[in-house]
């Protein structure tokens, strides 16, 4: 079975929801980058999504828009960001890392090379600008193994359902909702809440691949209402400004607060 | 362009997932809308009785006796209501979001040309319009945005990044990503997700379909070059498209800026720092380091300063069908100074890019050729960048004075 899917289904025997925490590779530092990262793997998150900064991230909203602006001042490399997370997903075998980046970047070594680099150790990717329709272009990723992780959104059309479920491994990246990553439309909001619960449940319905949700999740709160219908609760943006406000001290504190 | 919106390698729909069914949406109305006589007439009609349509192909004796090569000719887009080019797609975008029944339309902005074209006819069909612009080109084009203004859109000031264009562009994506229900994104170049390349080169491609009639009546046969600016490739695709296959020579001239040094530029053709790329929902030429980040440009005048290029007129160049060339921002000002001196008409620093490599090239050809230059805007906009580049001192003190008096006040 796939590595990914097969992480995510023994993991879940114990556990009600997963966490996916996600970081900018390079920011506010390289170096300082990795530390967060390591953090999160000791405090125990199950996958790690590395994000390798892109000067135009169209799908994120102002938090890791700012944060990719910063870390591009560090001329990171995407080589090297392969080289730093494959050590640590070594280092962490009880956790998975997946790398994620938009198609520019990735398309200067080439989706060969990439997963060459990307070896046996980075299991997944998501590319956010990189619609199902070219899913040929990926090709040499799931013949290593890699998983390209596509995503669904609540508006999304059977027929386009149908579609990438048919191309989809590893797990599915549900948005929570329209609009691009960031705080706003907590889901903590009842009716908002069983909006993604009835999504949720329509996807079951089509496939027994893992479902991880994010946008917008923040909260001990948003991340109970997704137990019994989500595999993975994603958080991105709402760590980022814990990290922002309070360092590694505080993103410690709240990753124990969102612990499912 | 095949059913994907690919122009050779170039082109396509890049765009994240949540905005896919917004753009199948956009796609289908606007091939019904095309086919559909009554809005091909409800278009022509606006850029006739709103913009003033059509806008007059001028010989210019003057430049031509002074020059010495050539017959030279300009198309007057600047005569457009608003006085640019930008017009031409507001209109046909502008009536498509109605008709799809949208509310509000987005736009993004370099110049502030297209903003305050989106702002027009937004105001005219009764739309909410929010423009997004690069605080950057805010400080460099705020007539613009006091226009804007007035016409009652809402201007949203974008400092992420360069804060300039591409910026602007991205927040207009992420604008539209969570907005799509209710709104339009008006895109203001041949740039951008299917069908926006080919929908914008397509409204404004009325700009050479008039040159095609107006060259035959005024001088008997087509011409054998024709001049535009290259900025996102609106106002190039609008006068090239329709002379592709015939013997017409079509030259894009692009903003040399500064220097050839990175980010002190803006050509994504005749330079190694240009290359195959996918970004902001569509493949093309962009200006990109060796880690493929997206880089800062720089050109005289706002609206050429963008980081990608239309991909149609990335495969046309590719094909061979159009040449590119470059003019740096000191080749700018004296064509400006140029034209205006001799002909009396002031032309946006855009289009005096254009102006600069026709002249340039004029000289080398012989009195029985002719060459149209694309005058895709007026200088009005441009007056305070031109007066500093020109340091004409009276103006700084009229300005010193006037705010002084405002202080007063
Ligand atoms: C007068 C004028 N010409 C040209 C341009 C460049 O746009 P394009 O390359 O799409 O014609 C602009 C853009 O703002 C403009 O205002």
């Amino acid at each position: 079975m796939n590595k990914l899917t097969s992480f995510i289904q023994e993991q879940r025997q114990n556990k009600p929801l997963l966490m996916m925490t996600h970081v900018v590779y390079g920011y506010p530092s390289i170096e300082k980058s990795l530390e967060i990262m390591q953090l999160m793997l000791e405090s125990g998150v199950e996958v790690l999504e590395v994000q390798f900064p892109f000067s135009d991230p169209v799908a994120d909203g102002p938090t890791i828009t700012t944060a990719c602006h910063h870390a591009l001042e560090h001329q990171p490399k995407l080589s090297q960001c392969l080289k730093d997370i494959k050590q640590l997903a070594q280092r962490y075998p009880q956790s998975r890392v997946l790398l994620m980046s938009y198609l520019n970047p990735l398309l200067q070594p080439g989706f060969e090379s990439l997963a060459q680099q990307m070896g046996d150790d980075v299991i997944g990717i998501i590319i956010p600008d990189l619609p199902i329709d070219h899913h040929a272009m990926l090709a040499p990723l799931p013949e290593k193994g890699i998983s390209p992780v596509w995503l669904l959104t609540p508006d999304m059309q059977q027929e386009r359902i149908k579609t990438v479920l048919k191309h989809a491994q590893g797990m599915l990246y549900c948005v929570s909702r329209s609009g691009v990553t960031g705080q706003q439309a907590p889901i903590h909001d009842d009716t908002k809440a069983q909006d993604i619960q009835s999504y949720l449940s329509t996807i079951k319905k089509y496939t027994s691949l893992p479902l991880a949700v994010g946008f917008g999740i923040n909260t001990a709160s948003d991340i109970s209402s997704l137990k019994g219908y989500a595999d993975v609760a994603i958080v991105g943006s709402a760590l980022l400004n814990t990290f922002n406000k309070g360092g590694l001290d505080a993103v410690a504190e709240k990753l124990q607060e969102l612990q499912p | 362009m095949n059913d994907e919106g690919r122009f050779g390698q170039y082109g396509g729909s890049f765009i994240p997932e949540i905005l896919y069914s917004s753009q199948q949406q956009l796609l289908k109305a606007y091939r019904e809308a095309m086919a559909d006589t009554s809005f091909v007439q409800q278009v022509k009609s606006e850029m006739q009785h709103f913009s003033g349509r059509p806008t007059p192909l001028t010989y210019c004796a003057n430049l031509t006796q002074k020059i010495g090569g050539a017959q030279i000719y300009l198309k007057r887009e600047d005569l457009n209501h608003s006085g640019a080019h930008k017009m031409n797609n507001v209109i046909g975008q502008g009536l498509l979001a109605k008709r799809m029944g949208k509310t509000r339309v987005i736009a993004e902005t370099g110049a502030g040309q297209h903003g305050v074209a989106s702002a027009l006819v937004a105001a005219r069909l009764g739309l909410e319009c929010v423009v997004y612009m690069g605080a950057h080109d805010i400080e460099r084009q705020y007539p613009n945005v006091f226009w804007m203004k007035q016409l009652g859109a809402t201007v949203v000031p974008v400092s992420t990044g360069a804060a300039t264009l591409k910026d602007a562009l991205d927040e207009a994506l992420r604008d539209w990503s969570s907005s799509y229900e209710d709104t339009h994104y008006l895109i203001g170049t041949s740039c951008g997700c299917a069908p926006y390349p080919e929908m914008v080169a397509g409204f404004q491609s009325v700009i050479g379909e008039e040159v095609k009639e107006q060259s035959i009546q005024q001088f008997g046969k087509h011409p054998d070059r024709i001049y535009a600016c290259v900025g996102g490739g609106s106002n190039a695709c609008g006068i090239f498209l329709p002379f592709v296959d015939t013997q017409t020579e079509l030259v894009g001239v692009e903003a040399g800026g500064r220097s050839n040094d990175p980010g002190e530029h803006a050509m994504r053709f005749n330079t190694d720092q240009a290359r195959f790329g996918i970004a902001q929902g569509f493949a093309t030429r962009f200006l990109q380091d060796d880690e493929g980040q997206l880089q800062p440009t720089h050109s005289i005048s706002a609206g050429l300063d963008y980081v990608g290029v239309s991909p149609i007129l990335a495969d046309l160049e590719e094909q061979g069908k159009v040449r590119m060339t470059s003019a740096n921002d000191i080749e700018v000002i004296e064509a400006f100074k140029l034209l205006t001196r001799n002909e009396g008409i002031i032309p946006a620093l855009e289009s005096s890019h254009a102006v600069a490599g026709g002249l340039k090239e004029a000289a080398t050809m012989s009195p029985d050729e002719h060459l149209v230059i694309n005058i895709s805007g007026r200088g009005d906009k441009d007056i305070f960048n031109i007066a500093k580049a020109l340091n004409d001192e009276p103006f700084t003190e009229f300005l010193h004075s006037y705010l002084k008096e405002g202080a007063a006040q």
